[in-house]
């Protein structure tokens, strides 16, 4: 399987792909994508199983690219992997379409609860 | 209309943030502890990282450490082996990325509806001044790390994140 990691920190993507790691899902294919931007064309370009996005980014936030994804058609699993967690942006992200969102910091546990039902 | 941030967010909460975050993105091992005496005393390349709330509270979370702690706390969440060479992007990537952490987890105690800026890194004396809600003075393997919160008054939510232009400053 494909998994597209949208963030506008590099640390930050190198540390949800050792984390995917940690929590056993290490033979799966790694697309990076540096803004919501990025993932939108990734998503066309790549045809990735799973988007993983950052929320808050320059060029186009993470929720934008989720609306833009869902408007082209696109039903791509999608998740958020953020820093913030509030109870607004988790019915902000559910009523958009995400199935999941992670709030930074996370540990292997919380990514391997919400990734088993997708990635099997 | 305002919000008494002091009420919603004290030391405390802010350090248990931080601790979390440290433990998850730094390594499980690593530990924050509260320096007995403040100021922390900081040198002179200081870094700061910060992340404006904009909201019925406005203010800015603060990080600030040494440019040689910065660049440890880089190598340690990059899992960076010592003899592996980081650029001066790294370091302004990862200490904005730590502002952004706690910076999120900070708005997610506000209870009024807020924006988060993106990161931004300049040195110590660049970061936004102003009233002090919480001031940690801590110390990260034995070098000194400031955390604060500070209500400023709104000037918008700049962004991206970019290195410090002084290559003094740079690792």
């Amino acid at each position: 399987m494909k998994i597209l990691v949208a963030d506008d920190s590099r640390v930050m993507r190198q540390i949800v792909i050792r984390t995917l790691r940690q929590a056993g899902y290490d033979g799966h294919d790694v697309v990076e994508a540096q803004d919501g931007r990025e993932a939108l064309e990734k998503v066309a370009a790549e045809a990735p199983d799973l988007v993983l996005s950052d929320w808050n980014m320059p060029e186009m936030t993470g929720i934008e690219c989720l609306r833009a994804l869902r408007a082209a058609g696109s039903q791509v699993p999608f998740g958020f992997v953020t820093s913030e967690g509030s109870d607004d942006m988790r019915a902000t992200a559910a009523s958009a379409g995400a199935l999941f969102l992670i709030a930074k910091p996370f540990t292997p546990e919380a990514f391997d609860a919400v990734l088993a039902p997708v990635l099997g | 209309m305002s919000l008494d941030v002091s009420v919603l967010v004290g030391a405390e909460q802010v350090l248990d943030i931080a601790g979390d975050v440290w433990s998850s993105l730094a390594g499980p091992e690593e530990v924050l502890v509260p320096l007995p005496a403040s100021p922390a005393h900081l040198p002179l390349d200081a870094l700061s990282a910060w992340v404006l709330v904009l909201g019925p509270w406005s203010g800015a979370v603060v990080v600030t450490t040494g440019a040689s702690t910065a660049l440890e706390l880089t190598r340690a969440l990059l899992r960076a082996a010592d003899d592996e060479e980081l650029t001066a992007e790294d370091v302004t990537d990862a200490l904005g990325e730590v502002a952004n952490v706690v910076g999120g987890n900070v708005k997610s105690l506000l209870t009024a509806p807020s924006v988060l800026g993106l990161p931004q890194v300049g040195h110590g004396m660049e970061a936004p001044t102003g009233e002090v809600v919480v001031q940690l003075d801590l110390s990260w393997r034995g070098q000194p790390l400031c955390l604060s919160l500070r209500s400023t008054a709104p000037t918008g939510v700049r962004g991206p994140r970019t290195p410090p232009t002084d290559p003094e400053g740079q690792p």
